[in-house]
C-alpha cells in the first residue's frame, strides 16, 4: 500500500501573518521596555526640574536634530526596499536597504563624537567631573547614557539584522514571494526610529 | 486545488508607493522642524514647550505607525493590540502619578 499524503504546507514552513505577528508581539515588549524607562525620567524630572534643565544645556540640539533627520531617512529608505521588492526589483531594494544601514553607522558616528565629548568634560557617572555635580544632574546623566545607550544597542542590533535580510535577498531566500523577513527588520527598524522621536525632545529639547 | 494558490501568493495586500513614503518622510522633517524651532525660539514658554514637544512626537509616532509601520493597511488586529499596549502603559502611568502625588 501506498500512502501519499500532503500536510498543507509541507516543504516549505513559511507562515507570513504568523511571523508578522510575532515580531509585532516582540515590538509590544519593546514599547512597554521602554515605557518603564520614561516613567523612570518622568518621575525624577518632575522632582528635580531645575537640575535637568541645566544639565540638558550639555547636549548638542543639533547633533540631536541632524540624527532625527537621519533616522527619519533611514526609516524611509528601509520602507521603500520593502514596496521595490513587493514590486520584484530586488536590486533596488538591496540598494535602499544599504542606504538605511549607512544612515545606521552615521547616526551611531555623530553618537560617537556625542558621547567622546562628554567623557572629555568627565560627565560619565563615576568620572571626577560628575561626582561634583549635584544629585539631579547625576540622575539625568544617568538615565541620558542609559537610555541613549541602550537606543544605540538597537540601532546596531537593527543594522546587523537588515544586513541579514540584504544577504538572504541576495541568494533569493527572500524574494518578491516570502518577503516577510524584510518586512519584520523594516517594523523593528521603524521601533528605534519610534523610540528615538520621544527620545530627543525629553533630552535635548528642554529649554 | 485552493492550496497551492495560497502558496504561491502569501502576501495579498497593499503595495505602498514610493511617492507615499516620500511624503510621509516630508511631513515628518517638517514636524521635527517645528519642535526644534519651538524649543530654541519658544524658551520663554516652558511647560509649554514640554507639552508641545511631547504632542508633536506623539503625532510623529502616529505618522511612523501608521505609514511606515503599514498599521493604516494592515487587519485591525495589530490596532487593537497596539490599544491594548498604550492602555497598560497609561494604568502604569496613572499609578505612578497617584504614587507620587501621595507620598509626604
Amino acid at each position: 500500500m501506498n500512502h501519499t499524503f500532503t500536510l498543507p504546507n509541507s516543504g516549505h514552513n513559511y507562515d507570513a501573518k504568523a511571523s508578522k505577528l510575532g515580531m509585532w508581539l516582540f515590538l509590544y515588549t519593546e514599547l512597554l521596555l521602554f515605557g518603564g524607562l520614561f516613567l523612570v525620567y518622568m518621575v525624577y524630572r518632575s522632582l528635580n526640574e531645575e537640575a535637568f534643565l541645566l544639565a540638558s544645556f550639555n547636549l548638542d540640539v543639533w547633533m540631536g536634530t541632524f540624527n532625527t533627520v537621519v533616522l527619519l531617512t533611514s526609516s524611509m529608505t528601509v520602507a521603500m526596499s520593502i514596496t521595490a521588492l513587493q514590486l520584484g526589483d530586488a536590486k533596488k531594494s538591496i540598494m535602499l536597504l544599504w542606504l538605511t544601514i549607512a544612515a545606521a553607522l552615521i547616526f551611531l558616528v555623530v553618537k560617537y563624537f556625542e558621547w567622546g565629548a562628554k567623557f572629555e568634560h568627565g560627565l560619565f557617572p563615576g568620572m571626577d567631573h560628575f561626582n561634583t555635580l549635584p544629585p539631579g544632574e547625576r540622575l539625568y546623566f544617568y538615565l541620558y547614557f542609559f537610555m541613549t545607550g541602550l537606543h544605540g544597542l538597537h540601532v546596531i542590533v537593527g543594522g546587523i539584522f537588515i544586513g541579514v535580510v540584504i544577504h538572504k535577498i541576495k541568494n533569493k531566500s527572500v524574494n518578491k514571494n516570502r518577503y516577510q523577513l524584510l518586512e519584520n527588520s523594516g517594523l523593528y527598524w521603524h521601533l528605534v526610529d519610534l523610540i528615538w522621536i520621544y527620545l530627543f525632545p525629553l533630552f535635548y529639547l528642554i529649554h | 486545488m485552493s492550496n497551492k494558490d495560497h502558496n504561491s501568493e502569501p502576501h495579498a495586500e497593499h503595495i505602498s508607493s514610493y511617492r507615499e513614503h516620500f511624503g510621509t518622510w516630508v511631513g515628518l522633517i517638517l514636524l521635527t522642524m517645528m519642535t526644534v524651532f519651538i524649543s530654541v525660539f519658544g524658551a520663554d514658554l516652558r511647560t509649554l514647550s514640554v507639552a508641545t514637544a511631547l504632542l508633536i512626537a506623539s503625532v510623529k509616532a502616529l505618522v511612523v505607525g501608521y505609514y511606515f509601520m503599514h498599521l493604516k493597511y494592515d487587519p485591525a488586529i495589530y490596532r487593537i493590540m497596539m490599544g491594548i499596549v498604550m492602555a497598560l502603559f497609561t494604568v502604569f502611568l496613572v499609578m505612578v502619578i497617584f504614587d507620587y502625588l501621595t507620598r509626604n
